[in-house]
């Protein structure tokens, strides 16, 4: 055995049914270029178009939150995180997302997913809707609308603000059927 | 303005009387791809006359709502200051995000006719990559 880890590695991508997985510094040129095996992943794996629209749009604004606002970064400056879309029991899809945060963003963080944790679908369409009309909030780089379009595509979604000995890291999984 | 459609961004076309965009829209800096359309609009849209607007969109992110957003603002601007705008918002009918979009554009649009256009579903996968 060269290495035991590398095939660990790759048998619990495997029993994880994960179509893709990338972790490191991301840039949105980076996005780009596996939009289209990521796309192709999920056409091969759903026929539903529908769904397969829902993962794909899950995964951008999990990616460009890690693009914009991951704590850790590359020398480059690009944001530095792990994104992943695996298969469930149930052939759904799991879509997950890592990334370090800033400490004193933490409080704020758990609050904006705590509240949209608990809105049903007409509040989140309305929340949307509002924040569209609002403009974003201070300190956001996009629309500040990436959360709450999650939250409208997913079925459930969990999240996790995990302390490491290098500060909090920041842990989103949503649920697309 | 003409502007071939690219992996992250719709075809766009603007002319004096009418607008089309379609396609997909996550563009990799929302900026850069929203000014040189704003600007356009500015300069080519009348102040009087008819303008008609067709929207083809498979998917857009959340970083261009906000566009969308302005985009319709200014032709609802237009129209209150006397432009007869008619915006077409097409979808295909199996769409339900494009259609909820779609519907949540229309309720802000008061001086513009807005109008949600379903259309057959492509036969299977003619259209993407």
């Amino acid at each position: 055995m060269i290495n035991d880890e590398t095939l660990e590695l790759h048998k619990f991508m495997q029993a994880r049914r994960t179509l893709f997985c990338y972790s490191g510094p991301l840039s949105e040129d980076l996005l780009t270029s596996i939009s289209n095996p990521v796309r192709q992943q999920l056409h091969e794996s759903e026929s539903d178009e529908g769904v397969s629209k829902r993962v794909f749009g899950v995964f951008v604004e999990q990616a460009q939150n890690i693009i914009r606002y991951a704590k850790l970064r590359a020398d480059t400056g690009e944001g530095v995180g792990t994104i992943a879309i695996s298969v469930t029991d149930d052939d759904g899809f799991l879509i997950e997302a890592v990334n370090a945060i800033d400490s004193e963003k933490r409080t704020a963080l758990e609050s904006t997913l705590l509240e949209l944790s608990m809105k049903d679908a007409k509040e989140l369409r309305k929340m949307y809707k509002d924040r569209l009309r609002s403009g974003p909030p201070e300190g956001s780089q996009g629309a500040g609308l990436g959360f709450i379009e999650m939250a409208r595509r997913v079925q459930r979604f969990e999240f996790e603000i995990a302390d490491t000995e290098n500060g909090p890291v920041f842990v989103y999984r949503g649920y697309v059927s | 303005m003409q502007e071939a459609a690219t992996q992250r961004t719709p075809q766009i076309e603007i002319t004096d009387a009418a607008c089309r965009i379609v396609g997909e829209c996550y563009p990799e800096n929302i900026q850069e791809f929203s000014s040189p359309v704003m600007t356009a609009l500015r300069s080519l849209v009348p102040v009087s006359g008819s303008y008609q607007v067709d929207m083809e969109l498979f998917y857009f992110n959340s970083s261009s709502a906000k566009f969308l957003f302005d985009f319709f603002e200014f032709f609802e601007e237009k129209a209150g200051d006397g432009l007869s705008v008619k915006i077409n918002w097409n979808y295909r009918e199996d769409d339900d995000t494009m259609l909820e979009a779609g519907e949540d554009f229309a309720e802000d649009m008061e001086s513009c006719t807005f109008e949600l256009v379903a259309m057959q579903a492509p036969e299977e996968n003619t259209s993407e990559e």
